[in-house]
Order: structure tokens, then sequence, then C-alpha cells
């Protein structure tokens, strides 16, 4: 909450001070140019509206014409600008998958504590790719990937090892790997420049195409791209989670933490089951715009016992889960209930009980849960 | 003694086994009289007060102890009997294994009023009715409506459902990536360097 309304503050002093700033340019520029031969003015190059006093002073066609030449070089920056969104996305896909770096960031939830992590990435002498995400306080928690195996060390926990080729972290992977396939559910918009952990910044702007799930805004740095914060908005622009970096330094040579990993002593991957299943006689027939099923199963939830019928969708970014289990053995009531960020609606006809869970709106979870249907074979 | 303290004090928590901890109790007067003024404080602070300071009843209980020792086997049954005791033993101990799931329902429980009256009834596959759907009911644990005592196990219960829900959710989000890279490997094969 107090994030959100320094955000909001921010925003509100944003809007009141660009005008006027650039009504201060425009004017200046206009006392100048008045008796000089007339040029373009810096307000024409920056594509700001010519303002009232320049139209007063030239003839109506000249004024209409200069409009219009206005709207055209305001669109040429447009899509200028959207180019650059994908070129900086591809600057960070480049550095963080070829780069020996070390980065200090912390995590910040709204009404939780602050986490703070150390991800260190480095190319060895023989090629191969390591990886490290430890989690700083308390027990802590370390992820460690060796090309496409990834370690997992938590305390309590057997160590175990995962085939993936990322690191599941608290920055979505497929942002900082795979932007291009989230160009189906998301728009990026580039911002501007801004200055965050006391270095200059693009700031990008992603939001959902159909406006079903929460926004985020990123802050790549302007030298190297390297990621330097990351916020999640809700629909009203309130802050619901953030990633700010503190500290990164990219070195030639790889950290010198690395050379101590053995990876001949890293537990082996485990083995997943993908044994083919019956397909459920159900469906969702709504889902938000470039989300799509990653998998199904039934199978027992390892904390109760119950038998639950599942589904998982992604978007890239956020991960929704769909139950459906008989009524009675569920909690056989219509229930929402939701923390910052995650939702969790369980809606119920007084027979089959479905469930949504994920890092998305209300209104689109209800969405999710009343667009089941039974599949007719 | 500070350590036979904390044993009392433990034993009374319900978190270790009392076998020991009762001997001790009985062999000394000193541990008898903690043994009441913790119940009392714990009754106080817990606003029950069904514990009268004045009564003394470990005393008496003491002293017909000493010509029969084998009534501690009943006393022992009466320790789990107290209501509390037996509800929270369990709960506490399963939380403390899952506490991951359990701080996340803490922080998902605080009841949304969520109507939508107008959405419409669809049909599921194992059932075909049109019954009407009613708003999302508001649930808390904060009780912003009063539980009665013994709802507590089916608050509890439910509250177990919904852990065991967002516990698998989150399994899910560590196994999908694994799955994905499985997969992937999967299908581009052997050629794989």
């Amino acid at each position: 909450m107090r994030f959100s309304s320094i955000l909001a503050l921010f925003f509100i002093s944003g809007v009141v001070i660009q005008p006027a700033f650039a009504q201060s340019v425009s004017s200046t520029e206009e006392t100048q140019s008045s008796d000089t031969v007339t040029q373009p003015s810096p307000s024409e190059i920056l594509g700001e509206e010519p303002n009232k006093q320049s139209l007063q002073n030239n003839e109506a066609d000249n004024g209409r014409e200069e409009r219009q030449a206005d709207e055209q070089s305001e669109a040429v920056r447009r899509t200028d600008v959207s180019q650059s969104a994908s070129q900086w996305l591809a600057e960070l896909q480049n550095i963080i998958t070829n780069a020996n770096f070390q980065v200090s960031f912390v995590q910040t939830v709204a009404g939780k504590e602050t986490i703070p992590y150390l991800w260190r990435h480095g190319i060895m002498e023989d090629g191969s790719e390591l990886e490290q995400l430890n989690l700083q306080n308390g027990p802590g928690r370390e992820l460690i990937r060796v090309n496409d195996v990834v370690s997992v060390f938590e305390p309590d926990v057997q160590p175990y090892s995962l085939r993936s080729k990322h690191i599941n972290g608290p920055i979505p992977s497929a942002l900082l790997y795979h932007p291009e396939q989230l160009s189906d559910a998301y728009e990026f918009v580039a911002v501007g420049r801004a200055r965050v952990a006391g270095r200059s910044a693009q700031q990008i702007r992603i939001v959902s195409r159909d406006n079903t799930r929460f926004g985020y805004q990123l802050w790549l740095d302007e030298s190297s791209g390297m990621l330097l914060k990351l916020n999640m908005l809700d629909l009203q622009g309130g802050l619901l989670e953030q990633i700010q970096v503190t500290a990164f330094a990219i070195s030639p040579s790889p950290a010198e933490y690395f050379s101590r990993i053995n990876s001949a002593s890293l537990p082996p991957p485990m083995a997943l089951s993908n044994t083919p299943m019956r397909p459920h006689s159900w469906d969702v027939t709504y889902l938000p715009a470039g989300m799509r099923e990653i998998k199904q199963d039934t199978r027992r939830l390892a904390l109760t016992g119950q038998v639950v019928e599942y589904k998982l969708f992604s978007d890239g970014l956020v991960d929704v889960s769909v139950y459906v289990q008989p009524a009675d053995d569920a909690l056989g009531e219509t229930l929402a209930l939701r923390n910052e960020v995650s939702t969790f609606l369980t809606l119920t006809d007084g027979k089959a009980q479905v469930t949504v869970v994920g890092e998305i709106p209300l209104q689109t979870a209800n969405a999710i849960a009343n667009s089941l249907r039974p599949v007719t074979n | 003694m500070t350590q036979q303290q904390e044993k009392l004090s433990a034993f009374m928590d319900g978190e270790i086994e009392g076998n020991e901890i009762i001997d001790a109790i009985k062999h000394d007067e000193a541990l008898q009289a903690k043994w009441k003024r913790y119940h009392v404080y714990r009754g106080a602070m817990r606003k029950e007060a069904s514990v009268a300071p004045q009564l003394d009843i470990t005393a008496s209980v003491a002293a017909a102890l000493e010509n029969e020792p084998a009534i501690l086997a009943p006393k022992r049954s009466r320790w789990a009997s107290i209501p509390l005791i037996g509800n929270v033993v369990p709960f506490a101990k399963q939380s403390g294994q899952f506490a991951v799931a359990a701080s996340v329902a803490v922080a998902v429980i605080f009841g949304v009023q969520y109507s939508n009256q107008d959405a419409p009834t669809e049909p599921f596959m194992t059932a075909p009715t049109i019954a009407p759907q009613g708003g999302l009911a508001p649930v808390s644990l904060e009780q912003t409506r009063a539980l009665p005592r013994n709802d507590m196990n089916e608050v509890l219960e439910k509250k177990r459902k919904i852990n065991a829900l967002i516990a698998d959710h989150e399994q899910q989000i560590k196994l999908k990536q694994a799955q994905e890279g499985e997969n992937e490997s999967n299908a581009s094969g052997p050629q794989r360097p």
C-alpha cells in the first residue's frame, strides 16, 4: 500500500510537471522565433503539439499542415519506440545467456518481508553454462544449474535435481529467455529513460492485451541491458510485487565460486513420469489471450489425499491451476480468497467443485471457472 | 531446576511426553505449585478463569497420590482431555510440517465479499443441474462472524483443504519448467549435445 501511494504520487507529479515543462519550452522558443525566420522548433522535433499561440500567428492552412506533420512524426516515433522495446528485451536475453555476471536483488511482496537473493551466472572455459540462485536470509535455498540440469538444495528436503534449462526463480524465466513467446499475451511498450539503482535505465511497460492479467513495469540498464527492477501491478496500478536489483557486476571471467562446483557430486536428475492420461471430460472454454494448456492429469493431493482432476495453464508470466473435484469431498461451498498477488477461487454447484488458483485478478479467475464445459466426444 | 521448569512448560504445551515430568512433579512441591500457577496464568490469559487461584486441587491430589501411585495413568488421560490442548496439538504439529502452506493461507484468508449474482450457471460434467449459484461467501478466520467453539474442527478442516490446493498449485509451478525441459529434450532426442 505504501509503495502504491508513492507510485501514485510520482504519477500525479509527473503528469502535472510534464505539460508545464513542455509549455514553458515551446513558449520561450516562440518568443525567439517570432522575430527570426521560422525554423523547426524543439517542440516539433519532440513531436509535441504546437501551442495555441503559434496557431494564432500562422495562417489557418499552415497550422493544419503543421499539425498533420506533427501527427505523422508522432506516429513514426511510436513505431520506433515499440521496436526498441523488443530490442531492449533482446539485449537482456543476450546478457543473461552469454555474460559472466553477479546480481544482488531483493523481492518484496506487499505486506511481507523483503527477500534478498544472490544470482550468478558464468560460462566456463569448457563452454558449459553455470548459474546459481541463492536465497540469502534464514536457512536459505540454493539452486544450481549446470547446463540443463537444475539442482535444488533446501532445508529439510533431500537435495534433488530436475531437467530444466532455466532456474525457476522470482523473475519469470520466459521474460528473461523467451520474451518473444509473451507477445501473444502481452504488449511491450518502451516508456523512456529513468534512473534505477544509481544507473540510467530504460523503462518498459508490459500490459496484457485483453487487460485480464496484472501488468508489469520493467527497467533495464541502459549500457548493459541487465534487469534492474521489475514491478508487478494490479489493474488499478497498485504495486503487488517488486524485484529491485541492488548491485550487479559483469566480469570477463566466471565467478570463482563456479570452479568449486563439482557437477559429478550433484544429485542426478529425477525422471518425471510422463504417462499419458485419460483426457478429462471437461474443458475450459474461456482463457485469457495468449494463455495455453501446459498439462493435465488426475492425481491425489499431497496433503489430504483427495483425488483431483487437474489442468495447468500458463501465459509465460503467470500460471493458473484448475482443479475439479466431487463437491462432497471438497469444501462444498463457494469461496474467494485473495492475498496481494494470488487469487484462490472455488465454486460449486452442489455436485462438482471447481477451484482456480493463480496470480490473476479475481474477475479473470471467475471467468475461467465459469467457462468449464463438459466435453462431448 | 530451570530445566525442570522448561520441561514443565513444554509438557503443558503438549510438546513433550510427560512420564518423566509427571514423576518430577509428583515428588517436588515447588513444581506442583508451579504446575498450578501456570494453569491459573493460562486460564487468566485465555480469559477462561475456570481455575480459581484459591482452589488448591493439586495439593489434595498429591495427598491422595501418596497412597495410590496407580492413579497416575488416569491423570495422563485427564491432560489429554483438556479440550484446547487436544485440539491444538495435532494442528500445531501439522502446521510445523507445512509451515509454508500454512503461512500462505494465513495471508490469504481475509474474506473478499464478491457477489456475482448474474454470472451464468454452468452445468459441470457430473452435474447438469441449473442450481442457482449464490454470491461468494465471505470467510475469515479473524472471526468477522462469530464461530462457535465446536465449529473449530470444521474450520481447520476447510483450511487444510484450501492449503492442500494452494500447496499443490505451488508444487506444480515448481515442476512445470522441469516438465517442459523434459518434453523438449525428449522431442529433440539424442542429437542434443
